[in-house]
């Protein structure tokens, strides 16, 4: 009885302090803006149940992550377990033997069981990895390994005084070994000498030892990066998931707003509660990092880095935005990547931002935008989302940018390219050709079937020119009625709006709107994935609705209807290897489009991967303005690249983007090598009939 | 310090230009306009100035038509006090004229220094200036590639053939502005949302007798396409004799 009410008291202390240290953390997230993120109901909930309950993502690593979904699956099973436990501690009668059928229980028993197995050995297996093994991503500057093997070693405490408690209880009673307790009935037998006494103690003692592990578990979490474990499915259901095409999209906004001054994010408070909730769901286990072709090839940029920054900051001045003068900073929370930057007295504190007291603009202009880490986060962070908002800021409000990307804007703006070159000639690559304008449509009150877009690449760079020129040739052999827009074309923006330019952006994107919505245009086909991206998936934030088909896609669907006439002979047997660009990939879930056009094309091609491949595939390091910027330090992202493609031994490297095509192409120069980079619709137009 | 900035707006050269069917001017259908490139590196030095001072205030001053006001806003957006459009049906090709309605304006006005670029991109003459700084009876130093005020004195360098020329000169005076002085910075969102609200104030300009007209203007000839003479050694002397007798660069 006086145990019952001891507990009771323990069990209120705790719940009661956990329950303190939740209201504040989520207090904490109203420091960020409000921003609506219960769209799409079905797909959260299936996000949920895919992404976290089934742990597809973190899986994408079989080895840690089996280990890993091993804990998480155990811990959703041992926690009926565990709120049996509680609840009897309180009510000694309580019991789910009474509550469910003998069978169903001794189901129950033996899940228990099997799963605190499981997770015991699963927790051994990581504790070995992280303090023998060490893998590399696990490592870095101010990476500290002391939380992570504190809380593996309470996991392992709790399991430990779970099996002791069934163990001993079993001791006491005396009872007969039962299939449904394997484990604890094994142990019984093992320490059937110890007399009823000196079990009885045990057992109490394993029993009190594992209620009070638990709740100091609880209790343990808001203060540590493994919070995550309270975090990670709110986070899953609550991040940018509306469907392929829509998780890369850049966030709206609004350039009018009445009594706006400052754009973008320089500090948490313009970021958005979300972001906050992603700072809290990091458990800094690398997977980004390892996966950011600026931090593979050098660069000062760690997306992990980014996210801890924004925790690390949450935690420095939430406390004092929010009224808890008293909060001291929390040393873990507070800890990690760049723990230094932070501090101080409250004056110090309130003269800190995210932006340069944390994060500086190296980082921020060393990242390609590509998404892989994002691709990565098991619990669906956005890095990148913090990334292009702090961009933002940094050209909007402080026009703050490496220097070399100021002739882009102001050639986006006077020429409508992103590079000086004149507007009347956008449309020469096509001379010779036969392709109609849209003007030309619509003087003769026609319209084409579909709008090539070329882009700024395809119309002027000599070597993208090519790409443009062999797709014409390829819809004028399939009878496609299609027309360019030639002078009328001007840059759709994209390079403007990932270099954080959201002003010129917005320009040059109503201009186009107006210009296609001038035709009526309806079906848009491009050679270029930044083009595609855009205007299919971000231009309807700006009224501009198209259905948009990149021309790897188109150039399936054709040669699937067999409207394109090919060669018949098959050519010689060659291997290709092809790389996926970003945009196209893991922005927009085309990945087999490419590879079928070119086994439709060659029926004899070998295509090759590289080791990292479709949605895990290496940025060419030309996305988010870096094509515009240089590249100073550390390896070329595109050499990387490169190597990786020519590694495979092919014969020639196949690209799906004109920018691909540059960046690849000059990787195969710096490293010496001849073999060739196409374009697939290079490849396919090669084959059709003369 | 109260500087002046007088800017101009031109067409973007990188384009190829046609001639209007008038004969004495260009065909402005299609061209995109912005300020003229040392116009930007006077407004830089400009707001360079009064932020190491502290203080102070950068006017702009534009004589042109109506979208002349484009280019003021510009140059308020990167950071700049006040602007001033005297206003013309059309910028008229005559710098005395030019000059005399900058100079009826800038008279009287307190300025310590008047800035120009140190010439226009598109007409490339460079004496509205020097003919300001005249009118007004004010030092004027053509050109400067670096700029320092100090103790009510200003310093400047000149970049000569092979050579540098460092002048002093009392305030007030007028300074025209080369390109190395500091690179224009581009206008950042905030700026141009401030710009909107910054005092634009419009008056006719006082041109007076207009003594220069265009009389003709046309494009320079085609320059003749290039020739392969060969490949290898045995193209050499080919080359070598027309170099001589041909380019006469030998």
């Amino acid at each position: 009885m006086t145990q019952n009410v001891l507990f009771l008291l323990v069990l209120v202390a705790a719940l009661g302090f956990f329950s303190y240290n939740a209201q504040r953390l989520v207090r904490y997230l109203t420091t960020g803006h409000d921003e609506h993120r219960t769209d799409h109901p079905w797909t959260r909930l299936r996000n949920v149940v895919v992404i976290g309950i089934g742990q597809s993502k973190i899986l994408r690593e079989p080895f840690a992550g089996i280990l890993h979904a091993s804990v998480f699956w155990g811990f959703v099973i041992l926690t009926l377990g565990s709120i049996e436990i509680l609840a009897r501690g309180v009510f000694p009668a309580f019991g789910f033997d009474r509550m469910l059928p003998t069978p169903v229980h001794g189901l129950f028993l033996l899940s228990q069981e099997l799963f605190a197995g499981l997770v015991l050995a699963a927790v051994v297996v990581l504790l070995y990895r992280r303090l023998v093994i060490k893998p590399r991503r696990l490592q870095g500057d101010k990476v500290h390994s002391g939380d992570a093997v504190f809380i593996l070693s309470m996991i392992a405490a709790l399991m430990v005084t779970l099996f002791l408690s069934a163990t001993f209880d079993r001791v006491v009673e005396a009872r007969h070994a039962a299939a449904f307790q394997p484990i604890s009935s094994v142990l019984a037998l093992v320490f059937g000498g110890v007399s009823p006494g000196t079990a009885r103690s045990i057992a109490t003692a394993s029993t009190w030892s594992h209620a009070l592990l638990l709740l100091a578990f609880l209790n343990y979490l808001p203060y540590s990066k493994h919070l995550h474990v309270i975090t990670s499915l709110p986070n899953t259901f609550f991040s940018n998931t509306s469907g392929p095409g829509q998780v890369g999209v850049m966030r709206p906004m609004d350039l009018e707003a009445e009594g706006v001054e400052t754009f973008g994010a320089s500090d948490v408070k313009d970021l958005s509660w979300k972001n906050l909730l992603d700072g809290y769901s990091c458990t800094e286990c690398g997977r980004c990092t390892a996966a950011c072709p600026a931090n593979i090839t050098g660069k000062p940029l760690s997306p992990r880095k980014i996210v801890v920054n924004v925790r690390q900051r949450t935690m420095e001045i939430a406390p004092l935005l929010k009224g808890d003068r008293a909060e001291a900073a929390h040393a873990v929370l507070a800890g990690g990547e760049g723990d230094d930057a932070g501090g101080g007295t409250v004056g110090e504190r309130v003269g800190h931002r995210l932006l340069d007291t944390y994060i500086t603009e190296d980082e921020l202009w060393a990242c390609t935008s590509c998404r892989a880490c994002v691709q990565e986060c098991p619990v669906s962070i956005d890095q990148l989302d913090v990334i292009n908002e702090l961009r933002r800021n940094l050209v909007l409000t402080e026009s703050r940018f490496p220097e070399e990307i100021q002739p882009a804007f102001e050639a986006m703006e006077r020429n409508g390219a992103p590079w000086k070159f004149q507007p009347a000639d956008r449309g020469r690559w096509a001379d010779g050709l036969g392709v109609t304008t849209m003007a030309e449509f619509a003087e003769r009150n026609e319209r084409p079937d579909v709008l090539f877009w070329v882009g700024c690449m395809a119309s002027f760079d000599d070597r993208a020119k090519k790409i443009a020129v062999a797709f014409a040739r390829i819809l004028n052999a399939a009878g496609i009625r299609f027309a360019i827009l030639a002078q009328e074309e001007s840059c759709n923006g994209d390079p403007a709006r990932r270099m954080g330019n959201e002003y010129l952006y917005q320009m040059l994107a109503r201009q186009a709107i107006e210009t296609l919505d001038r035709y009526h245009v309806t079906t848009i086909v491009t050679t270029c994935p930044h083009c595609f991206h855009q205007i299919g998936n971000e231009y309807p934030q700006l009224g501009g609705h198209y259905e948009v088909i990149h021309h790897s896609t188109y150039i399936e669907r054709l040669l699937q209807q067999e409207l394109v006439p090919l060669r018949t002979e098959n050519g010689k047997q060659l291997v290709v290897a092809y790389h996926d660009s970003c945009y196209l990939g893991r922005y927009n879930d085309v990945y087999d489009a490419p590879r079928e056009t070119l086994k439709r094309a060659l029926p004899v091609v070998t295509v090759a991967e590289p080791p990292r491949n479709r949605s895990r595939g290496l940025c060419c390091g030309a996305g988010g303005g870096r094509m515009w910027m240089e590249e100073r330090v550390g390896k070329r992202i595109n050499v990387e690249r490169t190597e990786e493609l020519l590694g495979t031994g092919a014969d020639a490297l196949a690209v799906a983007c004109p920018f691909c095509m540059t960046m690849i192409s000059d990787g195969a120069k710096a490293l010496g090598s001849d073999v060739p980079v196409y374009d697939i619709a290079e490849v396919v137009a090669g084959q059709l009939e003369r | 310090m109260k500087i002046a900035v007088c800017i101009k707006r031109v067409p973007e050269m990188d384009v190829r230009f046609k001639i209007a069917p008038s004969g004495t001017s260009v065909d402005e259908t299609g061209l995109k306009w912005d300020m003229s490139d040392f116009d930007g590196y006077a407004v830089e030095a400009a707001l360079q100035l009064t932020e190491k001072l502290g203080n102070g205030e950068v006017v702009v001053v534009t004589v042109g038509p109506d979208a002349a006001q484009e280019t003021l806003r510009k140059a308020l957006s990167m950071g700049v006090t006040r602007a001033v459009h005297l206003k013309v049906d059309a910028i008229p090709f005559d710098n005395f004229a030019i000059a005399r309605a900058l100079a009826t304006e800038l008279q009287g006005g307190g300025y310590d220094l008047i800035l120009f670029g140190k010439m226009s991109i598109d007409s490339s003459n460079g004496a509205v200036g020097p003919i300001t700084a005249e009118l007004l009876n004010l030092p004027c130093v053509a050109a400067a590639s670096k700029l320092e005020i100090a103790n009510g004195k200003g310093t400047a360098r000149r970049e000569l053939e092979g050579a540098a020329e460092l002048l002093e000169f009392p305030l007030p005076a007028v300074v025209s502005i080369d390109e190395g002085v500091a690179r224009p910075r581009y206008p950042s969102l905030k700026g141009i949302m401030a710009a909107k609200k910054k005092p634009l104030e419009v008056k006719p300009a006082q041109l007076g007798d207009l003594r220069m007209t265009v009389s003709t203007m046309a494009l320079p000839p085609d320059r003749p396409p290039g020739r392969i003479l060969g490949e290898g050694v045995a193209a050499v002397p080919e080359l070598v004799r027309l170099l001589q007798t041909e380019a006469k660069v030998l």
